[in-house]
């Protein structure tokens, strides 16, 4: 059963929640709520701990999210008003959700089910370069997504470009830009022989009307996909994403949540960014009717999640929602390095390894900042996703992880500010084939060798 | 009561206690342009702590709303002795269909704790109101930011009004923003592309020549 059902009580609080003042909304109410919440419940990062074992301390971020939802409300930037709700409605959302859910279509549907911190069963794997591609690399690199084995669920490249015009989000380019998009994706599955495979988003969508033009069960997003709802920095939405949260549940497709705290934002540090991930899946499944929350907290200035700070957070935020929900959610890396670096492959393994023993699905990866065109691929994604299968399968303990994070964050963590770009998708794949070049390859075998060497069993 | 106080106090976001020994200093002789020297250099410091995160979002804003209200109570006695030397005037928005205005703030306070007189249009701010709200202050910057790549096009869009209006001279068009690039600001024929907000204030003031700072 889907949890989009109270979605009618949400949108009208939308309208007649208490008024506030957009420009006190962050200082004066969600920041001040944090702080006190942090002390409270005395939570405290530990640098030497990237991934901590501390179950009692994830129950204490997570009566904490709770709370901080509850005392400071989703923010309507529309509106000007606050969308509450009260500790009733959150267990009841809470008792209602499923703990797993048959996505995508046919042969290639997954049963995607809740995991339990240091789980032996291995995570759903979402893979994605979440960036910018050239309108000819497009299909390309859908394919050579697609072509992964371990692939559970796909969002695809966002395009720039549609036939040679500038994509704008609101107008018509935008709209066209989608179609293609979509269609791009799934031909490229169809090719592959796994048409019913998850697709999970249209980022190239950004306003709510190029969401709605790929809605359609022939050709476009069908009901057995997923989209996204995101949210403002922080705790903050608009008409434009309600738009969308009802759209998909009337659609009849599976909303995601998307979140990302940003440490060093309002969030401030650590701490704040593990209560604000936790809360925003308890805003995700009862404002948006999430089946699943897709988070990506991020450092201000890297944009990236790959050093301990964020590790530190995303590890106790998982271990929070494993223990006290039997919610879906997915953990999205963000790489400083680029293609084709050593760096990036082990930034992914580290992300994948501390999620997964911490009770995450995975989302990999958004590599070099997420910020440069053409600039991810598959191969460093299937590193991270093969590295969590593996710790998973082994049974691995997050004081095993922890070690072996530290291990290879001491080869990279100072390097994060100025990580090499490395290279292109083109340069590093053969775009006709869809697949690695051999060097890419060579690389990826030099970096998987030195992590099992560390003691990570990988299954082939 | 003294002015290393009210810079700690400053420092740590008080703004009404900080109002208030404001005022107390300058009813007993404080000179005004020492008092806001002393406080740029204040939120100098503030600013570098930032830039390493040894404090955060939060507490840099309070920092900065704290200086706001120190400035308006120095205000009155900055005019009487000339008036405080502005950088530069700046328009600063979010590009329209785009609504993540976190780095655009950050740049905002940024830019007046560094000397620049800094109007907000806020976020989801149609091309032509950057140009319009630039020709009514005066501007010398029109600053925009984009945080996603279908609403980069705008930045562009604003460039292409300048040169319709023949004023593209007129201005010093500035961009920014996380899918933003030096590519993309070569390719708009953008003046500047600030990568970071730290880096804004520097690189901004470098575009001025020397005649056309200001008193404000």
């Amino acid at each position: 059963m889907a949890t989009a059902y109270r979605l009618w009580e949400m949108l009208d609080r939308a309208r007649t929640g208490r008024f506030m003042d957009e420009d006190d909304f962050l200082p004066r109410r969600f920041t001040p709520t944090l702080k006190k919440l942090i002390k409270k419940y005395e939570i405290k990062y530990d640098p030497k701990t990237p991934c901590p074992s501390d179950d009692a301390m994830a129950d204490r971020i997570w009566q904490a999210a709770w709370d901080l939802f509850r005392e400071v409300g989703y923010y309507n930037t529309d509106s000007h008003r606050i969308i509450e709700v009260s500790d009733e409605e959150i267990k009841e959302a809470l008792y209602m959700a499923n703990d797993q859910y048959w996505v995508g279509g046919g042969k290639d549907a997954r049963l995607w089910k809740h995991r339990q911190v240091e789980d032996k069963t291995p995570p759903f794997c979402i893979m994605s370069p979440d960036i910018t591609v050239d309108e000819k690399y497009h299909q390309s690199m859908c394919m050579a997504y697609l072509k992964e084995p371990l692939l559970d669920g796909f969002c695809g490249p966002i395009l720039e470009e549609t036939f040679g015009h500038l994509i704008e989000s609101g107008g018509p380019t935008e709209i066209s830009g989608c179609i293609q998009h979509i269609y791009n994706q799934k031909m490229a599955a169809r090719l592959l022989g796994r048409p019913g495979t998850f697709m999970v988003a249209v980022g190239t969508a950004e306003h709510d009307s190029g969401q709605i033009a790929v809605s359609d069960d022939n050709w476009g997003v069908q009901k057995t996909d997923s989209r996204l709802v995101g949210s403002l920095t922080e705790f903050k939405t608009a008409d434009t994403l309600l738009n969308r949260a009802l759209h998909y549940a009337q659609y009849g497709c599976f909303t995601g949540n998307l979140t990302g705290a940003i440490y060093g934002g309002w969030c401030g540090g650590s701490e704040g960014t593990a209560v604000t991930t936790v809360a925003y899946s308890l805003i995700g499944l009862l404002i948006h009717g999430a089946i699943f929350n897709q988070h990506f907290p991020f450092h201000l200035n890297t944009c990236s999640n790959t050093t301990r700070e964020l590790l530190w957070s995303i590890s106790m935020a998982g271990q929070a929602l494993s223990r006290n929900s039997k919610l879906l959610y997915t953990s999205n890396g963000f790489a400083n390095a680029g293609p084709m670096t050593e760096m990036l492959f082990r930034e992914t393994a580290v992300h994948a390894m501390v999620s997964t023993v911490s009770g995450w699905h995975l989302w990999e990866m958004a590599s070099t900042r997420n910020k440069y065109r053409n600039r991810a691929t598959p191969l460093e994604a299937r590193l991270g996703i093969e590295a969590g299968h593996a710790v998973a399968n082994q049974g691995m303990s997050r004081a095993e992880i922890n070690e072996i994070a530290n291990r290879l964050l001491a080869t990279y963590e100072d390097l994060a500010a100025d990580a090499p770009m490395g290279c292109e998708y083109h340069e590093c794949y053969d775009v006709a084939k869809a697949l690695p070049t051999q060097e890419h390859l060579d690389m990826f075998r030099k970096i998987k060798d030195e992590i099992a060497a560390m003691g990570v069993n990988f299954l082939y | 009561m003294s002015l290393e106080q009210l810079s700690k106090l400053v420092e740590d976001g008080e703004a009404e206690i900080a109002q208030d020994l404001a005022a107390n200093l300058l009813e007993n002789g404080s000179d005004p342009i020492e008092m806001i020297e002393m406080l740029t250099r204040t939120m100098a410091h503030v600013g570098e702590l930032f830039a390493k995160l040894d404090i955060f979002l939060p507490e840099i804003m309070m920092a900065g709303d704290a200086l706001s209200a120190v400035v308006k109570v120095l205000g009155p006695y900055l005019d009487k002795v000339g008036g405080q030397k502005c950088k530069g005037k700046v328009v600063i928005g979010v590009v329209k269909g785009d609504l993540h205005e976190i780095g655009k703030n950050i740049v905002k306070l940024i830019l007046e704790t560094n000397g620049f007189d800094v109007k907000d249009l806020g976020y989801n701010v149609d091309s032509l109101t950057f140009v319009k709200e630039a020709e009514a202050m005066g501007a010398d910057f029109i600053a925009s930011s984009s945080l996603m790549t279908t609403t980069m096009p705008r930045q562009k869009e604003i460039i292409e009004i300048l040169k319709d209006k023949g004023i593209r001279d007129k201005y010093k068009v500035v961009i920014g923003g996380a899918p933003t690039s030096q590519m993309w600001a070569d390719k708009i024929c953008a003046d500047l592309y600030c990568y970071d907000a730290k880096s804004a204030p520097e690189l901004m003031a470098s575009l001025m020549k020397p005649q056309d700072e200001t008193t404000r």
